[in-house]
């Protein structure tokens, strides 16, 4: 029902009408957000991200020719916006990394230190973080948003067969990290 | 079912993701099959510990905030960018290709004749980029030129570069068709590249204005 109702608003925006648009982002703007937040575990780059889908959401809404359907479109937008911010954020790491090496702080010299500290929902929450994008989008549309895979398939452009095998390795990696950050202690 | 159907499986049937069909293949399997036990035992340690994570709820207001934000977005952009929409959509279209051309920025010439390491190294550099950040780089790079109006000038300029260099056309082409994501070792690429390098490919992606 929903889906057709989707296509409506999409429908409706492509012959003038702005405010389905707003409609379309009130109707999605807390899983795009979700998405997001699970994606960066952070809640300004999360809202940074829901912007900047629902701009591309806007601009290419006349584009939209109804091929997919509005949601798997719109999921599929949130995941590349997430990735690409998570790729940055890693190249600016990276060259924050560097610096470190150049004038290494106390800090870096013992992060085993930090595991103690850290509770298990934040190892967790790291433990996801680390995976490898792919596994990770998998991970994130199966376990946290419990999609289909008819509709993951056709959000991350991958055979199912491919998605099950991303969605257990993505489970084993996260379940091996936390078991040797424990075995760490 | 194989046993590599079973394994793959696993966490649905652990989430109750099955139907009573699959369900049965999957308890019966386990009772035979050592390998899967192991695997299962494994994933339920592991969705045991994602049982932790809870979510962290934004503010109730937050949500009211969203919409008012884009649109205020929008007004400010559609002065100066709403005629020129259908041509950025055109160029948001050659993804790999505009990719390609921000290789071929930050590479000198001399690049191209060395080998396929580094050629293989900068091109996951940077084709994994939105297709809209690559190209908003390189056309501020390009800003002026013709070379990026066009798609079917944008290839021909690419494969006239790419004579010989088999891995990258391949690798191309094949992103165009598919528009995949694709996993990348960031860390491992960007250490190929030196510090200048990386830092002219950041200041790109970042330096870009929205679309
Ligand atoms: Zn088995």
């Amino acid at each position: 029902m929903s889906v057709s109702n989707d296509l409506e608003l999409v429908e409706s925006f492509q012959k003038g009408n702005e405010a389905s648009f707003n409609e379309l982002v009130r109707r999605y703007q807390e899983k795009v957000y979700w998405i997001a937040h699970r994606f960066v575990n952070d809640h300004d780059q999360a809202d940074d991200i829901v912007q900047e889908v629902f701009l591309k959401v806007y601009r290419a809404l006349n584009d939209f020719r109804g091929d997919s359907g509005v949601y798997t479109w719109l999921y599929r937008i949130t995941v590349n916006v997430s990735l690409n911010t998570i790729r940055k954020q890693r190249i600016k790491d990276f060259l924050r990394i560097d610096e470190l090496f150049d004038y290494p702080s106390e800090e870096s010299e013992r992060p085993d230190k930090q595991y103690e500290q850290r509770e298990q929902k934040q190892l967790i929450e790291e433990a996801i973080q680390r995976l490898p994008e792919k596994q990770k989008a998998v991970f994130i549309l199966r376990y946290y948003e419990e999609l289909p895979y008819e509709d993951i398939s056709k959000i991350l452009k991958t055979t199912i067969g491919g998605l099950k095998a991303n969605y257990f390795h993505a489970v084993k990696k996260i379940g091996e990290f936390v078991n040797r950050a424990h075995r760490a202690h | 079912m194989r046993t590599e159907h079973i394994k793959y499986s696993l966490m649905d049937y652990i989430t109750d993701h099955l139907d009573e069909y699959d369900r049965d293949q999957v308890r019966l399997h386990l009772q035979q099959c050592s390998e899967c036990q192991n695997h299962y035992n494994e994933l339920i340690a592991a969705y045991d510990a994602l049982r932790h994570t809870q979510k962290v709820l934004p503010s109730p207001a937050y949500y009211s905030t969203i919409l008012p934000r884009v649109q205020e977005r929008l007004m400010g952009h559609r002065d100066s960018l709403w005629s020129d929409r259908k041509i950025t959509s055109r160029l948001i279209l050659p993804f790999a290709v505009s990719a390609l051309l921000l290789i071929l920025l930050i590479r000198t010439p001399s690049d191209f004749s060395s080998g396929h390491e580094q050629t293989d190294a900068l091109f996951q550099a940077v084709k994994d980029y939105s297709a809209d950040e690559v190209v908003q780089a390189v056309s501020n790079e390009y800003a002026g030129s013709s070379v990026l109006s066009n798609q079917e000038v944008v290839s021909e300029g690419i494969a006239e570069h790419l004579q010989g260099d088999h891995f990258i056309r391949e690798a191309l082409m094949k992103q165009i068709e598919s528009d995949e994501i694709v996993d990348m070792d960031i860390e491992g690429v960007l250490s190929g590249l030196n510090r200048e390098q990386a830092e002219q490919l950041l200041s790109g992606l970042t330096g870009r204005e929205m679309l």
